[in-house]
């Protein structure tokens, strides 16, 4: 049992070796396959995280009017947090705005000057309302309107932005559906053509598998160092992979990032915290691919 | 040691390999199998390692019934049968040592065993000094000396020689011939089948002769008639 996975080893070896080219070949389509797949598993999580992201950015301002007391705006800020498809109310006081009225125009001293003249302070309080999505938002301003709360306001920024919001997360949702088929395709075709090699490699060996057979091997036998063989194919493919896929993320994390920034996303970090997981996904993806074809395609060589 | 009873072969397309033959070859012997192309030589062969299955009579092999052999026994029945060829079908990216070595690797033979087993049988087919070329470095006469030296490794009872000549010229030819008959004088049966009249001539041992699937002579000591 011993002596037969030795010889098992050795003679994978041997072909991977004496058969460099083919192997070459395989290790290298398997490589892209590998590539082809994290590319567009990356693409369809950067366009998960832009939606996030985009849907953070995006909320509704309610101000309201100097009648309305700090206990009419906190009661209604619970009102909105309780209806389902609110994420989060943020209320904004005075004060507040003012601050940060103040601080994003520092620079600008006629601002700061004309703000010190007023004896008020001309800024309204307002609640900052985030909807869990972007289809979400119509409904919550309806709802809010048919509240009592409604008189209490000055104005609202949503209206403004409801096309534009309509509009992208339709266009969102379509790119990513359409994103979604177009990967589908890509990985299909990649696995076909990795087999397809997998299975000429095997064709080239069809003399070889009836001689051992002739010689009194059995299948297994036979099987052996193809299962082997196939396992060290997808080890190094996968490591190729990964340092293909490193480079990428190396290259364009800086872009990546800049789109990101202000949330919670870095591709690099993301690529290093998950690179196990990776590694063995595509280990695991392209060990099914490599032995799974070579299996298939050995089966009818061996009914000698 | 190798006995068909009224064995018929007929292939999927209805052509007949074998008609109703019946034969038999006692341990020791050396049997010359002649007859016309496409008569059914290389049949009787693949019958024999149950490459192919008779489709009426029977095959018993040193006592082994192999008629209804099952799949996983055939690996056994070849490793008591050796057989060579005329394209000697040797494993081209494996070196000659290596080619020998695989037939007991199979089976998974200790190394130790391998490691004093492969040079004695280089030494019977002298090819010491080639054993780390590989096939495609050789001349035809050596190739087939690969080919019989793995089919020794086993010490067959039975050796399987379909046209090892074909592809020799007369000089190498003779060589074989006369490595087949060292074999045989060791104790083993062997079979040869050849198209080659002055070797069926010189040999001077069992002759038959098949014609379309049928035995037409069977002489012993017998000579080439067509
Ligand atoms: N796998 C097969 N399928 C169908 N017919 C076959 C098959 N193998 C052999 N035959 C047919 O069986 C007959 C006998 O073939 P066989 O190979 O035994 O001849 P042979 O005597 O060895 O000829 P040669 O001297 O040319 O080698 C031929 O008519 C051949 O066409
Ligand atoms: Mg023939």
């Amino acid at each position: 049992m011993i002596i037969s996975l030795v010889r098992t080893t050795k003679y994978s070896f041997q072909n991977f070796w004496r058969n460099l080219w083919l192997s070459i070949i395989t290790v290298f389509i398997l490589m892209l396959t590998l590539f082809a797949v994290s590319m567009v598993a990356s693409l369809n999580l950067l366009a998960d995280q832009a939606i996030q992201a985009i849907e953070d950015k995006i909320d509704i301002d309610i101000f309201f009017k100097d009648t309305a007391t700090e206990d009419d705006i906190i009661s209604a800020q619970i009102y909105l947090e309780e209806i389902a498809e609110v994420k989060q109310v943020r209320y904004v006081s005075k004060d507040e705005a003012l601050a940060s009225f103040r601080e994003s125009h520092e620079d600008d001293s006629d601002i700061t000057e004309a703000l010190d003249e007023l004896s008020d302070n001309p800024l309204p309080a307002s609640l900052v309302v985030q909807a869990e999505a972007l289809t979400d938002y119509a409904f919550i301003v309806q709802q809010f309107e048919t509240s009592e709360y409604d008189a209490l306001v000055e104005d609202k920024d949503f209206s403004d932005h409801q096309v534009v919001i309509n509009r992208l997360s339709g266009l969102l949702t379509r790119v990513y559906q359409g994103g979604l088929a177009v990967s589908a395709v890509f990985v299909v075709i990649s696995i076909i053509m990795m087999f397809n090699t997998i299975r000429v490699g095997i064709y080239s060996h069809r003399e070889e598998l009836a001689i051992m057979k002739l010689v009194g091997a059995t299948n297994l036998f036979i099987r052996g160092p193809f299962v082997l063989e196939g396992i060290l194919y997808a080890m190094v493919a996968s490591v190729c992979a990964m340092a293909l896929l490193w480079v990428v993320v190396i290259s364009s994390a800086p872009y990546v990032n800049d789109f990101f920034q202000g949330y919670n996303f870095s591709l690099d970090f993301f690529f290093y915290s998950n690179l196990w997981f990776i590694f063995a996904i595509q280990f695991l993806f392209s060990l099914v691919l490599a032995v799974g074809s070579s299996m298939i395609s050995i089966g009818r060589y061996l009914k000698v | 040691m190798i006995r068909f009873e009224r064995v018929t072969k007929i292939y999927d397309d209805n052509t007949h390999g074998a008609r109703e033959l019946s034969l038999q070859v006692r341990p020791g012997e050396f049997v010359s199998i002649v007859g016309q192309s496409g008569t059914g030589k290389t049949t009787l062969a693949k019958l024999i390692i149950a490459e192919e299955k008779p489709t009426k009579g029977k095959i018993v092999i040193g006592g082994w019934d192999i008629t209804n052999i099952k799949q996983s026994e055939i690996p056994v029945l070849r490793r008591q049968v050796g057989m060579i060829f005329q394209d000697y079908k040797l494993l081209p990216k494996k070196t000659v040592y290596e080619n020998i070595a695989y037939a007991l690797e199979v089976c998974g033979v200790q190394q130790s065993k391998i490691d004093s087993i492969v040079p004695q049988v280089l030494r019977v087919v002298s090819l010491e000094d080639k054993r780390d070329n590989f096939p495609d470095q050789l001349s035809g006469g050596q190739k087939q000396r690969v080919a019989i030296g793995r089919s020794l490794v086993h010490r067959p009872k039975i050796l399987l020689a379909d046209e090892p000549t074909g592809n020799l010229d007369t000089i190498n030819a003779q060589e074989i011939i006369d490595l087949l008959l060292k074999i045989n004088q060791l104790g083993t049966t062997v079979l040869l089948v050849t198209h080659n009249k002055e070797v069926v001539n010189r040999l001077r041992k069992r002759v038959i002769t098949i014609d379309d699937g049928v035995i037409v002579s069977d002489q012993l000591a017998g000579k080439y008639v067509l």
